[in-house]
This record gives C-alpha cells, sequence and structure tokens, in this order.
C-alpha cells in the first residue's frame, strides 16, 4: 500500500481520537479538554478528560485494533471474506461468562474477568473437542468445533438468564451488545498488553498467511506446515478477540467489515492488510463510540448496535457489486 | 534428484491404495512426466512430495535425503512445486506473487536481500514475464497466468522443479511455451518432473515416461519404450493406435471411434 | 412509626420497579368507578375468599397489612416481606405465572399483576373457573385504590381503610415538614452497568418529591432510564442515592469524583431492596428517606 494511504490512515486515526476526546453529552471547548488533558483544568475538566473520555477512546481503539486484525488474519488464512475474530466459539464463551457474573451481581470490575475466562476456556473447549474427533491437525475440525462450543454457549446463556431479576437481565445485554462505557486505565493498559503481543504475533505470521491465502496445497508446496500454521494463526486471532471482548463485550462487524476496506484501500501482503486493518479498525471503533455517545442522549447505544448499523449496508452493496 | 522408492499411499477410509509401491526416478537434467488415466495416482504423487497426504509405505528421497527427515521449508529450497489447482483468494501483484517463491529461503521474518529480488526478476525475465511485474494476478489471462505461476516456481531456486498438470485451460501456443521452457528447465541441469496427461506433447518433449495404472507404473522408460499400442490400450481402457507423423516424425496416440457405432 | 433499614441486595426491589415501569407500556384502560379491576374487568361481587393466591409482592404486603395474610395459599418468588411470607408456598414468576400450579393450589381468589404478560394467564385461570383480578401498584396513588379494593375483596374494609389513612396521614407530615426545607436535586442510581437510574415513571420518584428533593431525571418519562455518565455529570446534582453495594463502587471509582456529590461526601445509602412497590411501607420509607435528605428535620 502507497505511502501516502498509511499516512491518511495513521490521520484518520489520530483525528477520530481527538475528536473522541473533544466531543461528548457534556459540552467542553477545545480549550477545556486542553486543560484536561494536561491536568490543569477544574476538577469536572481533568475527571472529564481523563477519567472519563481518554481511557475510552484508548479501550475503543485498542478493541478496534484487536478485532481488525484478528479478522483481517483469519480471512486470509482461511481465505474466505465472512471469517471473523469470534471463530472457536469466543463471543458464546465470553457471555456465558459475563452473563453468569451479571446474574450472580458481580462488581463491575469483575464481569471482564469472567468474560475472559470464558472466552479461553471457550478456546480451549474447542481445541479439545477437535482432538477427540481426531482431527487436531485439520483446521476444519477446529473451527466445527468452535461452532458446537458457541451453540452451546448460547443455549447456556439462555438458561443462565430464565431466573434472572430484570435489573440483572438488562446488565447482560447491555454487555453482550459491547459498549466501552466502563473503561479504566486499568482496562488499558491490559488490554494494550494483550493487542500489542496479538497483532505483534499476527504480523509475524503474515508471510505465512500470504502462502496459506494461495491454497493449502499451494502453500504446502512451498513448505508451510500447513496444519500448525493455520491452528497458530485461529489461537492468536481468537485470543486477540478475547481480550477485546473481555474489555468492551461484543462488537460485531469489525472484524468482519475493516479487513475488507484495508484490501480495497490497496493493502495487498497480509502484513499491510493486518497493519491496516488494525489502524482502520481502532479509527472506526473510536468513532463509532463517539456516535454511541453523542447520538441519543440521555441514554447511550450499544457499541454493538452502531458497528452493525455501519456494517450492513456496506455488506449490502458488496453483495450487489458480486451479483 | 527425486526418487519415490516403493511408495505406497492410501486415503483414509478407502479399500483401495491410490499408490502401491510406486517407484520411479526424476533425475538431473532431464525431463521425467507421469502420465496416465484418471485415477492412476498422478496427482497423489504430488500430494504425497509435498506431505498434504501421509506415506503408507516406501520412502521418498530428495537429493538422496528421505524427506521426512528434512523441515518442510528446507525441502521447498530443494524442490519447488507447481500444484494443480492454485486459486488465491486475495488480488496480489505479479511481483509480490513472485517474491512468495522466496519463502522457503527467507522464512517468516528474514527481509528480501538485494539476491532475493534478483532471483524475482531473474525468473521473471526467463517466464517472459517481466512486463506483467506490476499487474494484479487476477487480471491475468490464463496463459499469463501460468506463465506467471511457473515464474514463482523458478524464483524458489531449487535444483528440482515438480509440476503438476500446468498446462490445463491453456491454447497451443501457450502450451507448446510451459513444454519448451521446462525443457529448457531440464536441460539446464534441474531434475523436471512433470505430471501431465497430454500424452502427445509428454511424448515429444519428455526424455523418461512413466504409466501409471490404478496406482501401479504400468511401464517407464523412454517415449518409444512406453509409446506401444498394446499396453496405452490396456491402461486408457480405449482402442487407439500410435503413429509417426511423417513431418516432425513425432510418435503420437491416436483414439479410435467406439466401435459400436460401425 | 419507624422501620430500620434492612441492608439487602439492590436488585429484587429494583427488578420489580423496573417490571412495573417497563410493563406499563402495556397499561390496560383506566380502571372506573365501580368493581373494575385494572384489566378493565368487572370484578363481580363474591362471597370473601379463603384461599388467596397472589402473584405480586406488593399486594401481597398489602394483603398482610389489612389483616388477610394468614389466607395465602400461594405468592410468587420474589414476595418476601413479612418474613412469615416464606411459609406461603412459592408458585414461581409473578409474569407468566405457571397456571397449573396457581391451579393446583385451588384458590378462590387470585389476584395477578396487570401487565399484558399476564392477559393469557387471567383469561385461563378464569376459564378453569377460578376468580381473577388484576391490579397495579406502580405509584403512590395506587396504594391507597388497591388497598380499599382488597379491603372490599377480602371483607377488611375496616382494616383496609384505618392502613390508607394512617400511611396518608404519614405522608402528608413529611410531605408537609419538607416542602419549607430547600429541596436539594438527587440522582437515585438503580444500576451501574448500563447506568440506570430512578426515572419520572417510578414511584421512587414520588417518594423522592414527598421526602423533599428533586430527581434530576424526573422529566424521563420511564420508571429505570439507561443514562450516560457524561449526562450524569452535565446535570450534576447535589447528592446521591445508592446501594451500600454501588456506593462501594462509587467511592472507589476515580471517574465518579468528577462529580460535586462525590467530593463533598454526599452519597447517602438507601437500600431500595426493602421497599417493592409503594405498599403499606411507603410511609414509613417516606420518614426515612426525609430523615436522610434533611437530616433533623423529622
Amino acid at each position: 500500500m502507497r505511502l501516502s494511504r498509511w499516512l491518511l490512515l495513521v490521520a484518520v486515526l489520530l483525528l477520530a481520537t481527538v475528536l473522541g476526546v473533544a466531543y461528548g453529552t457534556l459540552h467542553l471547548s477545545l480549550v477545556d479538554v486542553l486543560h484536561g488533558v494536561t491536568g490543569t483544568g477544574s476538577a469536572t475538566e481533568v475527571a472529564v478528560v481523563r477519567q472519563l473520555r481518554l481511557p475510552r477512546v484508548l479501550l475503543a481503539a485498542l478493541v478496534g485494533a484487536g478485532l481488525g486484525a484478528s479478522g483481517a488474519a483469519l480471512q486470509g488464512a482461511t481465505r474466505n471474506g465472512l471469517a471473523e475474530p469470534y471463530l472457536l466459539g469466543v463471543s458464546g464463551g465470553a457471555a456465558v461468562g459475563a452473563v453468569i457474573a451479571v446474574a450472580l451481581h458481580a462488581p463491575v470490575a469483575v464481569v471482564p474477568l469472567c468474560g475472559l475466562a470464558g472466552a479461553l476456556a471457550a478456546v480451549a473447549l474447542s481445541l479439545v473437542v477437535a482432538r477427540a474427533s481426531g482431527g487436531q491437525g485439520d483446521a476444519r475440525v477446529v473451527l466445527m468445533a468452535g461452532v458446537v462450543v458457541g451453540a452451546f454457549a448460547n443455549a447456556a446463556i439462555m438458561v443462565a438468564l430464565a431466573g434472572v431479576d430484570a435489573n440483572a437481565v438488562r446488565g447482560a445485554l447491555w454487555w453482550m451488545m459491547g459498549s466501552a462505557a466502563d473503561a479504566s486505565w486499568v482496562q488499558v493498559r491490559a488490554l494494550a498488553a494483550c493487542v500489542a503481543i496479538g497483532v505483534a504475533l499476527l504480523l509475524g505470521l503474515a508471510r505465512a498467511i500470504d502462502l496459506l491465502a494461495l491454497g493449502e496445497d499451494a502453500a504446502a508446496g512451498m513448505g508451510v506446515n500447513v496444519a500448525r500454521v493455520t491452528l497458530a494463526v485461529y489461537v492468536a486471532g481468537a485470543l486477540l478477540a478475547a481480550g477485546t471482548v473481555a474489555a468492551a463485550g461484543l462488537v460485531g462487524f469489525v472484524g468482519l467489515l475493516v479487513p475488507h476496506l484495508a484490501r480495497m484501500a490497496g493493502a495487498r501482503t497480509h502484513r499491510s492488510i493486518i497493519g491496516a486493518a488494525a489502524l482502520g479498525g481502532g479509527a472506526l471503533v473510536v468513532l463509532a463510540d463517539l456516535a454511541a455517545r453523542v447520538a441519543h442522549p440521555p441514554a447511550e447505544l450499544p457499541l454493538g448496535a452502531v458497528t452493525a448499523i455501519l456494517g450492513v449496508p456496506f455488506f449490502l452493496a458488496r453483495l450487489r457489486k458480486l451479483t | 534428484m527425486i526418487e519415490f522408492r516403493e511408495v505406497s499411499v492410501r486415503y483414509p477410509r478407502r479399500d483401495v491404495e491410490a499408490l502401491s509401491a510406486v517407484s520411479l526416478t526424476a533425475a538431473r537434467g532431464a525431463l521425467t512426466a507421469v502420465v496416465g488415466p484418471n485415477g492412476s495416482g498422478k496427482s497423489t504423487l504430488v500430494r504425497a512430495l509435498v506431505g498434504r497426504v501421509p506415506v503408507a509405505g516406501g520412502a521418498i528421497l530428495v537429493n538422496g535425503t528421505p524427506v521426512d527427515e528434512s523441515g518442510r521449508r528446507s525441502l521447498a529450497t530443494r524442490v519447488a512445486v507447481v500444484v494443480q489447482r492454485e486459486e488465491p483468494a486475495f488480488p496480489l501483484q505479479v511481483r509480490e506473487y513472485v517474491a512468495l517463491g522466496r519463502y522457503p529461503h527467507l522464512g517468516l521474518f528474514r527481509a528480501p536481500s538485494r539476491g532475493d529480488r534478483a532471483a524475482v526478476d531473474d525468473a521473471l525475465a526467463r517466464m517472459a514475464a517481466a512486463h506483467l511485474a506490476d499487474r494484479s494476478i487476477s487480471e491475468l489471462s490464463g496463459g499469463e497466468w501460468q506463465r506467471v505461476r511457473l515464474a514463482r516456481a523458478v524464483a524458489q531456486g531449487a535444483d528440482a522443479i515438480v509440476l503438476d498438470e500446468p498446462t490445463t485451460f491453456l491454447d497451443i501456443a501457450h502450451e507448446m511455451g510451459v513444454f519448451e521452457l521446462m525443457s529448457r528447465l531440464a536441460r539446464e541441469g534441474r531434475a523436471v518432473l512433470l505430471v501431465s496427461h497430454q500424452l502427445n506433447l509428454v511424448a515429444r518433449f519428455a526424455d523418461h515416461i512413466v504409466l501409471l495404472h490404478r496406482g501401479h507404473v504400468a511401464a517407464c522408460g523412454a517415449p518409444a519404450d512406453v509409446m506401444q499400442g498394446a499396453v496405452l490400450e490396456r491402461v486408457y481402457e480405449w482402442p487407439l493406435v500410435i503413429t509417426r507423423d511423417p513431418a516432425v516424425g513425432a510418435l503420437a496416440l491416436v483414439p479410435l471411434r467406439s466401435p459400436a457405432r460401425d | 412509626m419507624l422501620f430500620a433499614i434492612r441492608v439487602r441486595h439492590l436488585t429484587a426491589t429494583a427488578s420489580w420497579v423496573v417490571l412495573a415501569g417497563v410493563l406499563a407500556c402495556g397499561r390496560a384502560a383506566p380502571p372506573t368507578r365501580g368493581a373494575h379491576d385494572d384489566f378493565g374487568d368487572t370484578i363481580a361481587a363474591a362471597v370473601a375468599p379463603r384461599r388467596i393466591v397472589s402473584l405480586n409482592p406488593t399486594t401481597t404486603e398489602l394483603l398482610y397489612a389489612i389483616g388477610a395474610g394468614d389466607r395465602l395459599v400461594g405468592r410468587t418468588s420474589w414476595d418476601l416481606y413479612p418474613p412469615r411470607v416464606r411459609d406461603v408456598p412459592d408458585l414461581g414468576p409473578g409474569l407468566r405465572p405457571n397456571v397449573e400450579a396457581v391451579i393446583a393450589a385451588r384458590p378462590d381468589l387470585v389476584i395477578l399483576y396487570a401487565s399484558d404478560d399476564n392477559r393469557d394467564a387471567a383469561r385461563r385461570l378464569r376459564a378453569a373457573g377460578v376468580r381473577t383480578v388484576a391490579f397495579r401498584v406502580d405509584r403512590i396513588a395506587d396504594f391507597a385504590r388497591v388497598t380499599l379494593e382488597l379491603g372490599r375483596l377480602t371483607g377488611d374494609t375496616v382494616s383496609a381503610r384505618t392502613t390508607v389513612d394512617t400511611v396518608e396521614a404519614t405522608l402528608a407530615r413529611v410531605r408537609a415538614t419538607t416542602s419549607a426545607l430547600p429541596r436539594p436535586t438527587a440522582f437515585w442510581i438503580l444500576w451501574e452497568s448500563p447506568l440506570l437510574a430512578v426515572g419520572g415513571g417510578s414511584f421512587l420518584n414520588e417518594l423522592l418529591a414527598v421526602a423533599g428533593a428533586r430527581n434530576v431525571y424526573d422529566s424521563l418519562p420511564g420508571p429505570s432510564p439507561a443514562v450516560s455518565f457524561e449526562d450524569l455529570l452535565r446535570r450534576d446534582p447535589d447528592l446521591i442515592l445508592a446501594s451500600p453495594a454501588s456506593r462501594q463502587h462509587i467511592l472507589a471509582d476515580p471517574r465518579w469524583r468528577a462529580l460535586r456529590a462525590v467530593r463533598a461526601g454526599r452519597v447517602l445509602v438507601f437500600d431500595t431492596t426493602i421497599v417493592n412497590g409503594p405498599s403499606e411501607r411507603v410511609g414509613a420509607s417516606a420518614v426515612s428517606l426525609a430523615r436522610l435528605l434533611h437530616p433533623g428535620a423529622l
């Protein structure tokens, strides 16, 4: 991808971040925002900017980057433009963990940890199920195991919500629809570490993904250990997605959509696609979070709803182009 | 040099072996062709070489070393395989695609050196595809795509090249071009192993032919030895005659019309 | 009268408050004068019931208050006051109840919560020959009306009248006292994620007004609207009401320090779980809340 495009992408991400910090329900002038950032403003300004908007915007950017990179890597490795980061039952497992926590009225800070535990359990379970079916070397078996685990998780969520009071149900649904509202600096730091490691891993595998994208036989002919590399990409992508789910719940469409946008912008090798998808995904989710905050005051829209609203027309347009 | 020694392959949950104790050698400096009807095991040979199907018996050796003793990547620096079907899911530029052929040397992390870039340019030039370097592979014609694929195999810089049906969907000019290239690559000292169903072209260009029938070697040797009516009729299960055309002197297989029509 | 504030978990009551309001969307026609319940169905005159099933925590409380509690043969899982109600068989949920379980208790009167979710249950119970009435006790005004109606149904008209009068007197006393006092703005948090506030449609909002404060979200029609944190910052209330657990989280979370009320130490604990809806305890709740908001006034 041309250098000018990369610069544009970085500029868009920076602009989105600035907008995200500058705008919100509480009206602050840019000067006030600056005072908030530097700590010289009033208590409200500093608190809004440093404790509310900045962690939230950074969390959103990290979630978008993680989902974009994961989706790009998975689409390349599966040679399928419809692959998305919530493979291996990640979304279902995370939802079970979080819903159970909410149903038990766990403190808000504990819910993401339960979500993460659920996601990790789902990935592990998918691998175990695949091994038990004798196909741990075949990536398709692992994928199918993930579907099975996800279906089981959905059933478990229904059961968990059956006898629970109305507010807890609302809390569970709110979590499942995705939100960056509870962002804290602790979460931002944890997610930053997770995304940095995950994206680095996927970028490292990028060349192998380029070869996988030619076909499994062709890749094998050029020396790629197809089974091992495919599994590595799946697991790295799923763990990256699990980290984002723990931080912000289920944010759909980003991992599906952004790799297409990256390829449309001219990224061709997977090193470029994954990198561009990370930057683009970050910008997208920051803007979606901004929209979620200001579209319908005093309430907030769920983040997943905003990204879905963006995603549906995009895919309709692609569909028309195919037919 | 590529050697198959008594190689047997059985696909899971199938009763019949796809390959039964098949032995053949693709020597350096020669164009060796594997021919046979559909289902005779030709593609299975290639898959066994790249490790996509498990080998039940026998051994495959490249330059004297069994393939399962070398790493996949190290093997790929010695044998370049052009598989039958390749459908890139996402568009790349031709140059980027050919550069992927350097993966066995670079691995995941090493940056391409000047030598790697030179290998890519050289391969494109040899395949007369240099003018296509900046085009997208999704825009290429069938013939151009095959040349580019071969360029990638050449860029891999291996001593041996294996090609599985490289001339599907190509017209006469491009077919001849590919066969002439393979012949040239062999004469330059490489071991070229070709899987093809184009018996007549194989007869003209190959130095050594192996005829497979239901997983067994039915005949092997120089074209004149293998192009025998009786054995070919038995293997292909169709009446045919072998002729030698007066103009070029090439052996050709001519299938006869079905007897029921007479 | 003084009731001690019992510390219990936030959500059980909050849930009924939510349900009460949320299902107010399925509001039946307003009850007309004469014997009609809140579904608009006629309440036929009949012999006083001896086996009552009450599928609503508030009506359960009211039945005990008017002296008809010992006739209860069935309640919901959410009915937990007064404590001796635990001896009454638990028949499951109050919304879309298990009709067979209700019929199996052989009641001669079933009291349902009047939401559209329960219309089907009402129909099926009546078809089975069981006398069924549906009431909605969501607002303080409903308390008086429904208590008197229950009194008529059970034959305890005198104690019903007494109950209503006592509570209304208490409420009037509190109103009178607080009307002369400055009214601070308040935010009453029901749930943290999403951030749910007591809204204009909740009886807790009415309680707050009686106790001498103004809910910053009074203008929102729902009983428990979701609000964004920044919007709360914009309104910057004088004080915050929260359950004990929520108060702990609020004080520990640096984001909340952006609010004046938190910085000034005005995060007050009022556990809403003790009051499911405007039952006979609403008077005492008003007193407790007023004492909390205006120390020394009552």
